[in-house]
């Protein structure tokens, strides 16, 4: 007993990374006041791009930068349609799910179910023989220590910089950011190519290190996932890494208990992370915290007062 | 750059403009599909041959595309029914998986006399959908809980019990496959002696101009409309705001539900894994392009449905992936979404250098 | 003195309907120049030219005597103008050091919130105008974020200070504390534009004053000092409009009647925090009071649209606390909300649809599984005649009526058949002064007729001039009620402090 909760324990953060990752991009696009419902279209494109670039022999690091990259445009389209045409947002967070899957299903069909030399965990040598703390901390691969990384980062960004203040500004107040001189538009742009680079991070962290290959369908909702995280975050970075590591338990509870041979049955377990999602999304609300704590503007696209 | 560009929406928006961008997000979309089509090695004038001869004009073609159309118009009807009232509906595919395991379940258990035995499958997969989306409309309407997200997640939860039952209890013991037993004859729709088109297409199209009654005829129609456009003041006028989502919501999901007895019935004759498969995303553009016109939504039904028909063909022949399907409709939406721009606003460039 | 800002011959028109013509202002340093006009003036497009966010067709700025196009809001900031807007430009939930760290985007040296604190207490310090930097915005009541918004102006280095209608929503008392701030800044060689209109604020308060009217500028520059309130009155009004005949009606029997009512507030905040109301047919009970004290979630909860924690309302003696808002209609309750197009009108419906709203429910317009649109019509017809709907036709969509007459079909709507209790909430808010009087009448001629009105609003004229009894409503409660006297507005105003 003792053995799998150890054992389960340490996949943890190998779980919870691109669910951290991709939720930490879209707490700054919505931050931002944009409502990107594109995560899961975004971290396809990620994951595929990334081998391909890595399976035609560019390299592991020209990959990740290579998957993030294709997210990142794609991102873009969804941010033009969205703070330049003021589409609906929900509407086209869709479509970004819609052409991520398509672009990936063409372009990688070529390279379905073709194994790729990926990213492995650290070998901590004596580190790694501390118990349990040894494999749990010191032995993870090196994108976990990037995530974590990232993710303070983007909190101190966020909430203790200027450059922060005005992303937030935007969101909240549009109106007033703009009469402050923040350029609202280039705001939600940026805002909104970071969370497709860190979606497409998070797809090239479940091809590269996680499955190590490319199959289609195979971020299975993680995207969503992270959607609701955010909610559940309530907005707050810190918090995600909480969230995330419950879904990422959940989620690595199957493998395990197949692992060990335990007689489960594994369609109601995969279910987990979806119901466990769900139940963990309606908290905040039922509390009444979820729409207090909603940037003011998120969803709304930004019109200036002006008529020239 | 951007800041130069000055938006003022426009509060007349005449029939004239409201046409010409609709036709010209419609072409704009197809003309980047056909380009995307060439980029994947597909010849133009093979794009011209299947996507409009092929699909529509031959009696193969055409009898393909209305049994693909058959549940894309139910879905469509079922997308718009809930968008209408500004509840987004993205476990569509859900809620077919429930009407398709719901029908199956009285198909292979031979619940009720043969006779009414296809009404009762129909019946059954219309409350298997409604239940599923009464969850996420209960929680929507008593906390606010976000619905995008929350029909979405469980159409993976039901989708993992379609696996559940076809790995399980429910597995054909003549094969090794995961799918159900074959439906007797009486659970079969009747074909029309036309290709693989069935009666589906029937119940389709009466779904669709019973739509068209309830929307355009009827009190529920216009309550329907008032609450979609402005909740606010359709509650402070005392009109039954709560009754007219819950029903258009559970409709929604009936609809949903429905389409997956009649891919059962009508096209698989059994439950199989992946039949509810783009049937969200679908549902959605079919409404939108038809801006949830239910007869609009016919028409619509039928374009999707030849694309479909269509993307299956290029899947052989060319051997690209069905996902072309799924692209071709994401650029469709988006170049409608995009071109409604042109419409709701009018645009200026402002001269900073003077007047 | 010299001039510190002139605007001559500034033409500027919105689709082709013109908005300002040929209009002209100067502003002399040290002094408090009156912008007086009603709604719809053109007061805030003037404004608006001089600080750069409307480009004008044709006309000049002068600045400090130096012609210049002024291209955005942010140019005028760097020209030292600065503009106190009657929404207030702060984000809400970001700290008041935030908002100035917002604003200064790095200029003056600010860089963190830290220095912002500093700054802004250095500045209230020197104007003597406290404020706590560390407070959330949002918890600041209406005068405190007027402070605020001031202060940021000054911190920005503006020597041109425009207040669009400072006092809208004050008290008489907090109000008398800003004018006065006012005139200091003027004094100090500030030039001020005081955007309003109050003629009591031009006349104590003002050296200078410009009078506009339809988009010209119908007195430019003249002495307040000289000017009587008629004649200012005319110059803004243009015709004389007759101020309101009291209301002619004797208290009938009881016909609302609140208990110890505890309405919560769903965002946080005021709700209602036991309220105890009689209204008697012939009556207005005018609810006076800051916005946010608990007005909307009392009128929402008289309407059916909130739930009650605890308390009573009965109805022409019916108890409806539990009532659908269906039900309290059809006994005769009626409603005009705070923000028409939000909760009045579908704005994407029809004139007749909208019109209809109230009686489809009661199948007026055909059963269940039908609609008679032709009857809709015939209704509709009837009922633009009737109210004298300018610009409407039954078929036409309620988003092109001007705001005047979009309350009018309000009125056509909520005012007709067995109207018991109207609940007039902010009923004129942004409208001009015909359509207000329109407005006005029709409430008074239903109050003559028998029907009972509680009026609810911010506006403490409309309140003054209309009502029979006045109540104050603060922090959720009925803290005073007044018979209409000579005096009421004093008490009032004391009440709305909690000085009384």
């Amino acid at each position: 007993m003792e053995g799998f909760l150890i054992n389960w324990i340490t996949t943890f953060p190998n779980f919870a990374a691109p669910l951290l990752l991709a939720c930490m991009g879209l707490i700054i696009c919505e931050r931002a006041g944009v409502l990107n419902l594109g995560a899961e279209g975004l971290m396809v494109v990620g994951a595929m791009f990334s081998v391909m670039i890595i399976y035609s022999g560019g390299g592991i690091l020209l990959g990740v930068v290579g998957g993030m990259f294709a997210a990142t445009m794609l991102s873009l389209v969804f941010g033009i349609a969205v703070v330049v045409f003021r589409a609906d947002q929900v509407l086209s967070g869709l479509v970004v799910v819609a052409l991520g899957t398509g672009i990936t299903g063409i372009v990688g069909r070529a390279y379905t179910h073709k194994p790729i030399q990926g990213i492995e965990k650290f070998d901590a040598g004596a580190l790694g023989d501390i118990p349990f703390i040894g494999r749990l901390v010191f032995e993870q691969d090196p994108l976990v220590y990037v995530t974590l990384f990232i993710v303070i980062a983007g909190w101190y960004l966020l909430m203790r910089t200027n450059w922060g203040l005005r992303l937030r500004a935007v969101g909240e107040d549009p109106a007033t950011a703009d009469i402050s001189g923040v350029d609202v538009q280039g705001m939600r742009l940026v805002a909104v190519m970071i969370s497709g680079a860190l979606c497409g991070l998070a797809g090239v962290y479940l091809a590269v290190v996680s499955s190590q290959v490319w199959v289609e369908h195979m971020v299975a909702g993680r995207g969503w996932i992270a959607v609701a995280l955010v909610i559940f975050a309530r907005w707050n970075p810190i918090r995600a890494i909480f969230g995330a590591l419950i879904f990422g338990g959940a989620e690595s509870l199957t493998p395990r208990l197949l692992a060990i041979g335990a007689d489960v049955p594994v369609y109601l377990m995969n279910m987990l992370p979806y119901a466990i999602t769900l139940l963990v999304l309606l908290w905040p609300y039922i509390r009444g915290r979820a729409a207090s704590s909603a940037p003011s503007s998120l969803g709304h696209e930004f019109l200036r007062q002006d008529r020239h | 750059m951007l800041n130069s560009v000055v938006l003022t929406r426009r509060q007349k928006i005449p029939l004239a403009l409201r046409a010409s961008t609709f036709v010209l997000g419609l072409t704009v979309g197809f003309l980047v599909s056909c380009v995307v089509l060439l980029m994947s090695g597909v010849p133009l004038n093979a794009i011209f041959s299947e996507f409009v001869y092929q699909v529509f004009f031959t009696s193969l073609g055409q009898s393909q595309t209305i049994t693909t159309a058959t549940p894309l118009i139910l879905v469509g009807l079922g997308a718009a029914a809930a968008m209408k009232l500004r509840f987004w509906n993205i476990g569509i595919e859900g809620q077919l998986w429930f009407g398709a395991m719901a029908s199956t379940w009285v198909a292979i258990n031979d619940i009720g006399p043969e006779n009414i035995r296809l009404p009762l499958m129909m019946l059954a997969a219309v409350l298997a959908g409604a239940f599923w989306i009464a969850i996420p409309v209960f929680f929507k309407l008593k906390y606010g809980v976000n619905e995008i997200i929350m029909t979405l997640l469980m159409t993976y939860i039901a989708f993992q019990l379609v696996q559940h039952l076809l790995f399980g209890a429910w597995q054909d013991p003549s094969t090794s496959f995961p799918v159900s037993a074959h439906f007797d004859e009486a659970e079969k729709l009747a074909r029309l002696g036309w290709g693989n088109a069935y009666t589906g297409i029937w119940i389709a199209l009466a779904a669709g101009f019973a739509m068209w009654f309830l929307v355009d005829r009827t009190r529920f129609g216009y309550y329907s409309n008032a609450v979609g456009l402005n909740i606010v003041t359709a509650r402070s006028t005392g009109l039954p705001v709560t009754a007219v989502i819950v029903i258009s919501v559970l409709l929604s999901g009936g609809l949903s539900g429905l389409a997956g007895a009649v891919i059962t019935s009508g096209a698989e004759y059994r439950l199989t894994q992946f039949l509810a498969h783009g049937f969200t995303f679908s549902g959605i553009v079919i409404a939108f392009v038809a801006r949830f016109n239910p007869l609009g939504i016919i028409v619509a039904g039928l374009i999707i449905g030849g694309i479909y028909t269509a993307g299956e063909t290029l899947k052989v022949f060319y051997s690209l992936s069905e996902a072309v399907v799924v692209l071709i409709e994401g650029i469709l939406l988006l170049s409608l979404l995009i071109s409604d721009f042109f419409k709701t606003f009018e645009v200026r460039i402002r001269n900073l250098k003077g007047n | 003195m010299s001039k510190a800002m002139e605007l001559s011959g500034i033409d500027k028109s919105f689709n082709g309907k013109p908005a300002l013509t040929n209009a002209n202002l100067e502003v002399e340093w040290g002094e408090v120049h009156a912008l007086l006009g009603e709604n719809g003036a053109g007061k805030s497009t003037i404004m608006n030219v001089a600080t750069g966010v409307y480009a004008s067709d044709a006309g000049d700025v002068t600045l400090d005597g130096k012609k210049l196009k002024v291209t955005g809001p942010q140019m005028a900031t760097e020209l030292g103008i600065g503009m106190v807007h009657q929404h207030f430009r702060l984000v809400t939930r970001f700290t008041v050091a935030e908002n100035v760290l917002l604003a200064c985007k790095d200029q003056l040296g600010i860089r963190t919130t830290h220095e912002a604190a500093e700054a802004i207490n250095a500045k209230a310090a020197e104007v003597g105008f406290p404020v706590h930097a560390n407070a959330i915005v949002g918890d600041l009541s209406v005068a405190e974020q007027q402070r605020v918004e001031i202060l940021k102006v000054l911190l920005l280095g503006a020597k041109i200070i425009i207040l669009d209608e400072p006092t809208a929503v004050l008290t008489d008392q907090e109000s008398n504390t800003v004018l006065e701030f006012v005139r200091k800044l003027a004094e100090q060689g500030n030039a001020v534009i005081l955007i309003t209109h109050k003629l009591r604020e031009v006349i104590s308060y003002s050296h200078r004053v410009t009078v506009m009217r339809g988009g010209e500028t119908v007195l430019v520059g003249a002495d307040a000092e000289n000017l009587t309130a008629e004649e200012l009155a005319a110059h803004m009004v243009g015709e004389q409009i007759m101020a309101i005949e009291p209301i002619d009606a004797e208290p009938g029997d009881v016909r609302l009647h609140i208990e110890n009512l505890v309405v919560p507030n769903p965002i946080g905040g005021v709700g209602v925090e036991g309220v105890d109301i009689n209204l008697r047919g012939g009556e207005i009970l005018g609810i006076a009071g800051v916005g946010g004290n608990g007005q909307q979630q009392l009128a929402d909860c008289l309407m059916g649209l909130a739930d009650a924690d605890t308390g009573k309302i009965e109805l022409n003696g019916d108890d409806v606390t539990a009532s659908s808002v269906r039900k309290r209609r059809s006994d005769g309750l009626r409603f005009i909300p705070a923000d028409r197009s939000q909760s009045g009108i579908v704005p994407d419906m029809t004139v007749a649809e909208n019109l209809a709203m109230t009686g489809v429910p009661d199948g007026q317009y055909g059963s269940l599984m039908s609609i008679s649109r032709k009857t809709m019509r015939a209704d509709a017809k009837q009922a633009i005649e009737d109210h004298n709907i300018m610009g409407a036709s039954p078929n036409r969509s309620s988003r092109l009526l001007s705001g005047g007459n979009a309350q009018k079909l309000v009125l056509a709507r909520e005012l007709r058949d067995n109207l018991s209790v109207l609940i007039a909430h902010s009923p004129t808010r942004g409208l001009d002064v015909k359509a207000c009087k329109t407005v006005h009448t029709s409430i008074k001629n239903a109050v003559e007729n028998g029907a009972a009105c509680l009026l609810i609003s911010e506006d403490l004229e409309e309140v003054l001039s209309l009502s029979t009894r006045v109540a104050v409503m603060s922090k959720g409660i009925i803290v005073g009620e007044l018979p209409m006297q000579e005096n009421t507005r004093e008490e009032v105003g004391k009440l709305m402090l909690g000085h009384a």
